[in-house]
C-alpha cells in the first residue's frame, strides 16, 4: 500500500512541478510574447527584423483599439520603424480602452504611448499633466503643426500646448448603398447640399417600391445605442450648425433645447416609421448588432436599400462581400447637408523616452501613414500624404471629403465622454422603445451633465 | 506544545497573514475610505455617494435602484432554482445506471469560465434567428423572434402578448434569460455537492423506511430533506454569495445595458468608464455589507458543525 501511496505522491508532485513550469514558461519570458495588460486583440509580436541598427532603441509600450486587421495593418506601419532603429513596439489592443486606460494610469503603470478614440481622456490627462506635450519629444511639435490642418491641432490643443496628434480618422458623413439596387430600382443618391427631407422623402419611395430604405442596429454591449448617436450628431450639424454641437459640448446648449429634440425626433422619424428599417422597428433596431446591420443593403437580393455608419463600414462590407468591387459594388454619399462629424485616434504619449519619442515622430510622419493609408481602411489627416495612395475611389473619396469638409466636428459622444456620455446611448435606446417620453429622457440625460 | 516560543505560530502564519492584509484588509479599508470621497477621491463629501445610490439621481447614467433590486431578483429566484433541481437531479441519478455520464452532462458547464458561458448564450440569444438557437426555435413554431437581451418587458409577453407589459422591477425578460445561464453553470455544482450528500446517508435508515412501508414521496420528503439540510444551506449560501457577485455574466451579455446591471457591473462602471471612484466604492462598500450577513450564517454553521464534532 505505502508504495503505490509513494507513486502517487510522485506522479502528483512531478505534475505541478511540470505545470508550474509551464507557467513561468508562458508568462514569464517577456521576450516573444503578448507585452502589457488583458484585453482582446492580444499583443503585437514582432518578431525582430533584421534588427541591424545603429541606435539600439527599447521597447515601446502601446495601448489602442485595434484587433484583427487592423492590428495587422497597424504592424506593418511600424515594421520599418522597428527594423530602422531596434525598437521595439508591444501593442495591446482592446475596445474597453477607457476602462484599461484609466486602470494602468490609477495604478501607476501607464503604457508609453496611447490611441484611444475619444478625447474626454485625454484632455483629463493634460490638465493633471501626465502626458507630454509635444514640444518635449524633438521636432515632433513642429512636424504635426506643419502637416495636419489647423481644425485638428485645434483639437489636440489643451490650454494653449498641444499634446497630441491625430491619425486614423473615420468620417461620419458616410451613407452606404449598393450602386446596383438603386439602378434597378430607378433612384438616384442624393446630393451633398439634400436636405433631411429629400432623405425622408427619399426613403418614403424605397417604401412605396417595396423595399425597406434602412437597416439601422444600435447593439454593441455596454455602448449600446452609439450609432443613433451618429444620426443625431450629423443632423444637428447639419439642420442646426455648429453653434448647437458645439454648445452642446460644453453646456451652453441643453439636451432639452428644441433644436436638439428636433433632431432626436427626426432620427426617430427615420427609426420608428413603419416600414422603414428592415429590422422592423424598435426592438429589431436595439437586439442587432451595428455591424451585421451593414449587411442587408448588400445582399442577394437585397435586405434594404441604404445603412448609414461611418467610413470603417467600407471595411464591414468588404469582409462579409468580398466580391463587391468599391465604387460599383458598394459605395456611399454624403450625408444630407453636407457638414461632416468624423472620428479619430489621437496619439499622445506619457513619458519622452527616446524610444517613445522617435515612435511618436514616425506615426506623425506622412510616410509611416502612407503604409497604412495603401493597405485600407485607414484615412490619414496627415496634408502631406498624396491622395493617389489611397486603394480605391472610396477611400479616397472619403479622404476627400473628410480634409475638404467646410464643417468638420469631431464626434459628439467622444466628445461629451464619461457618464454624460452613458446616459446619452441609454437614452437613445430608450427613447426607442418610448418615444413618448423623449423630454423626460433628455431631461435626464441634461441632469447627468457634470459627472466628469 | 511545553517549551516552544509563543512567537512560533505567527512566523508560521506570517506569509498568510501579510498577503491578506495587502490584497485583502488594505483594499477593502481603502474602498470604504473612498466611498466617503469625491469622485477624483479628494475631497471628503460625508454620505453624499451613499444618498446617491439611495436617491438615484441619474438613472440613465447609473440605475441604482435597479441594479440593487436586479441583484435582489438574481439572490432570491438563482439559489431558488438551482438548489431543487440540483436536489432533484441528485436523487433521480442516484438511481440510474449511468449515473456518472448523466452527473458528468450536468456538471460539465461548471468547467468553462463565466466568460466563456457568456460568449455563448450571446450568440444563443441573438436576436437574427439564422443565429440565435432559441430565436431560430421560435421561428420553427411559427412566433415571433425575442429580443432576449434587449426586451425589458414582462416574462409572459413572450408567452401569451397580453396582460402588463411590465412587470415590477425587475421582472423582465433579459433578467431571466441571464439568470437561466447562470442556472445552467451552476446546476451542476449543486447536484455534485447534494449527490457527496446523499451518498452519506446511511442505507439502513432508507432500507427500514422502504420496509415499514414508506413510498419514496415520503422517503425523500422525511429522511432524505432533513438529513440533506446542512449540505443545502452551504449549497444555498455559496450560491447566494455568487449571485451578490456576478458580473462576467451580466459584463459579457449586455454590459449591464437595458436594466440588466447588478451592482458589480456598475460600480465597475463607474469606476473606470464614468471615473467617479466615490459612488464605485459606495456601491462595492453597499455589495460587501449585503454579503457579510450571508458570510456570518456561513459561519456560524461551520463552528457549530465542528462543535457537534
Amino acid at each position: 500500500m505505502t508504495r503505490s501511496r509513494d507513486a502517487w505522491r510522485w506522479t502528483a508532485a512531478l505534475i505541478l512541478v511540470a505545470f508550474f513550469a509551464a507557467l513561468v514558461a508562458a508568462c514569464g519570458d517577456d521576450d516573444d510574447d503578448d507585452g502589457g495588460g488583458g484585453g482582446n486583440g492580444g499583443g503585437s509580436n514582432q518578431s525582430d527584423t533584421s534588427g541591424r541598427s545603429n541606435q539600439q532603441l527599447g521597447d515601446v509600450d502601446v495601448l489602442g483599439i485595434w484587433g484583427a486587421e487592423e492590428l495587422t495593418n497597424f504592424e506593418s506601419m511600424v515594421a520599418p520603424w522597428q527594423s530602422d532603429t531596434g525598437g521595439r513596439v508591444n501593442f495591446t489592443g482592446t475596445r474597453n480602452i477607457t476602462a484599461e486606460l484609466t486602470l494602468r494610469v490609477e495604478g501607476g503603470n501607464p503604457p508609453d504611448i496611447a490611441i484611444p478614440a475619444e478625447v474626454g481622456l485625454f484632455q483629463q490627462f493634460a490638465r493633471d499633466g501626465r502626458i507630454i506635450s509635444l514640444d518635449q519629444c524633438e521636432g515632433l511639435e513642429d512636424l504635426v503643426r506643419d502637416n495636419y490642418p489647423d481644425a485638428f491641432v485645434e483639437l489636440a490643443t489643451v490650454d494653449g500646448k498641444l499634446y497630441g496628434f491625430f491619425m486614423k480618422a473615420d468620417t461620419k458623413a458616410t451613407i452606404w448603398y449598393s450602386p446596383q439596387t438603386f439602378e434597378d430600382m430607378n433612384m438616384e443618391p442624393l446630393d451633398a447640399d439634400a436636405s433631411f427631407d429629400d432623405l425622408v422623402e427619399l426613403s418614403q419611395r424605397f417604401v412605396d417600391a417595396g423595399l425597406p430604405p434602412w437597416s439601422i442596429g444600435l447593439e454593441s454591449a455596454e455602448t449600446s445605442g452609439w450609432p443613433g448617436s451618429d444620426w443625431i450628431q450629423q443632423i444637428i450639424l447639419n439642420e442646426h450648425g455648429e453653434d448647437v454641437y458645439d454648445g452642446l459640448i460644453d453646456g451652453s446648449v441643453p439636451f432639452t433645447d428644441d433644436r436638439v429634440k428636433d433632431a432626436w425626433e427626426k432620427f426617430g422619424q427615420i427609426a420608428l416609421t413603419d416600414g422603414f428599417t428592415v429590422q422592423g422597428g424598435a426592438t429589431g433596431i436595439n437586439a442587432t448588432n451595428f455591424q451585421d446591420a451593414t449587411y442587408p443593403p448588400f445582399t442577394d437580393p437585397p435586405g434594404a436599400a441604404m445603412v448609414y455608419l461611418g467610413g470603417f463600414a467600407a471595411g464591414f462590407i468588404q469582409e462579409q462581400f468580398p466580391d463587391l468591387e468599391p465604387g460599383t459594388g458598394f459605395d456611399f454619399f454624403t450625408f444630407p447637408g453636407g457638414a461632416v462629424t468624423g472620428g479619430a485616434n489621437i496619439v499622445y504619449a506619457f513619458n519622452n523616452d527616446p524610444a517613445t519619442c522617435s515612435l511618436m515622430t514616425y506615426l506623425a510622419s506622412a510616410d509611416a501613414q502612407k503604409i497604412w493609408v495603401e493597405a485600407g481602411g485607414f484615412t490619414s489627416v496627415n496634408t502631406e500624404v498624396d491622395l493617389d495612395a489611397y486603394p480605391d475611389e472610396v477611400a479616397r473619396r472619403q479622404a476627400e471629403q473628410l480634409l475638404e469638409a467646410d464643417s468638420f466636428r469631431f464626434d459628439l459622444d467622444d466628445a461629451i465622454g464619461g457618464g454624460l456620455q452613458q446616459a446619452y446611448f441609454t437614452g437613445i435606446t430608450q427613447y426607442l422603445q418610448n418615444p413618448g417620453q423623449l423630454d423626460s429622457i433628455l431631461q435626464s440625460i441634461e441632469g447627468s451633465r457634470g459627472t466628469d | 506544545m511545553i517549551g516552544r516560543k509563543w512567537w512560533v505560530p505567527w512566523v508560521w502564519m506570517a506569509p498568510a497573514l501579510i498577503l491578506l492584509t495587502v490584497y485583502l484588509a488594505y483594499p477593502v479599508l481603502d474602498t470604504v475610505r473612498r466611498s466617503f470621497q469625491d469622485r477624483r477621491s479628494e475631497n471628503w463629501v460625508g454620505f453624499d455617494n451613499y444618498e446617491f445610490i439611495i436617491k438615484n439621481p441619474a438613472p440613465l447614467v447609473a440605475d441604482t435602484h435597479s441594479a440593487l433590486l436586479n441583484n435582489l431578483l438574481w439572490l432570491t429566484l438563482f439559489p431558488l432554482i438551482v438548489v431543487p433541481a440540483g436536489l432533484v437531479l441528485a436523487v433521480l441519478t442516484s438511481r440510474v445506471r449511468y449515473e456518472a455520464v448523466a452527473k458528468s452532462a450536468v456538471f460539465i458547464p461548471m468547467a468553462i469560465s463565466f466568460v466563456a458561458a457568456g460568449v455563448i448564450f450571446k450568440f444563443m440569444y441573438e436576436y437574427n434567428p439564422n443565429i440565435g438557437t432559441a430565436n431560430a426555435l421560435l421561428e420553427q413554431i411559427d412566433r415571433e423572434p425575442v429580443a432576449w437581451l434587449q426586451d425589458t418587458r414582462a416574462p409572459q409577453r413572450w408567452i401569451t402578448d397580453s396582460g402588463p407589459a411590465d412587470a415590477p422591477g425587475p421582472l423582465q425578460i433579459n433578467n431571466l434569460a441571464l439568470i437561466t445561464v447562470g442556472v445552467w453553470m451552476w446546476t451542476g455544482f449543486a447536484l455534485v455537492v447534494l449527490s457527496a450528500g446523499l451518498k452519506g446517508i446511511s442505507t439502513e435508515i432508507l432500507e427500514a423506511a422502504r420496509v415499514d412501508g414508506a413510498n419514496e414521496f415520503q422517503i425523500f420528503r422525511r429522511i432524505i430533506l432533513p438529513i440533506l439540510m446542512p449540505t443545502i444551506m452551504v449549497v444555498t449560501t455559496t450560491l447566494i454569495i455568487n449571485a451578490l457577485k456576478i458580473f462576467d455574466l451580466v459584463w459579457v451579455m449586455t454590459g449591464g445595458r437595458f436594466s440588466t446591471d447588478v451592482v458589480a457591473t456598475l460600480f465597475f462602471k463607474q469606476s473606470f468608464v464614468v471615473r467617479d471612484f466615490g459612488v464605485g466604492a459606495a456601491l462595492a462598500v453597499v455589495l460587501l455589507l449585503a454579503v457579510v450577513p450571508v458570510m456570518l450564517i456561513s459561519l456560524r454553521r461551520f463552528q457549530f458543525q465542528e462543535e457537534i464534532r
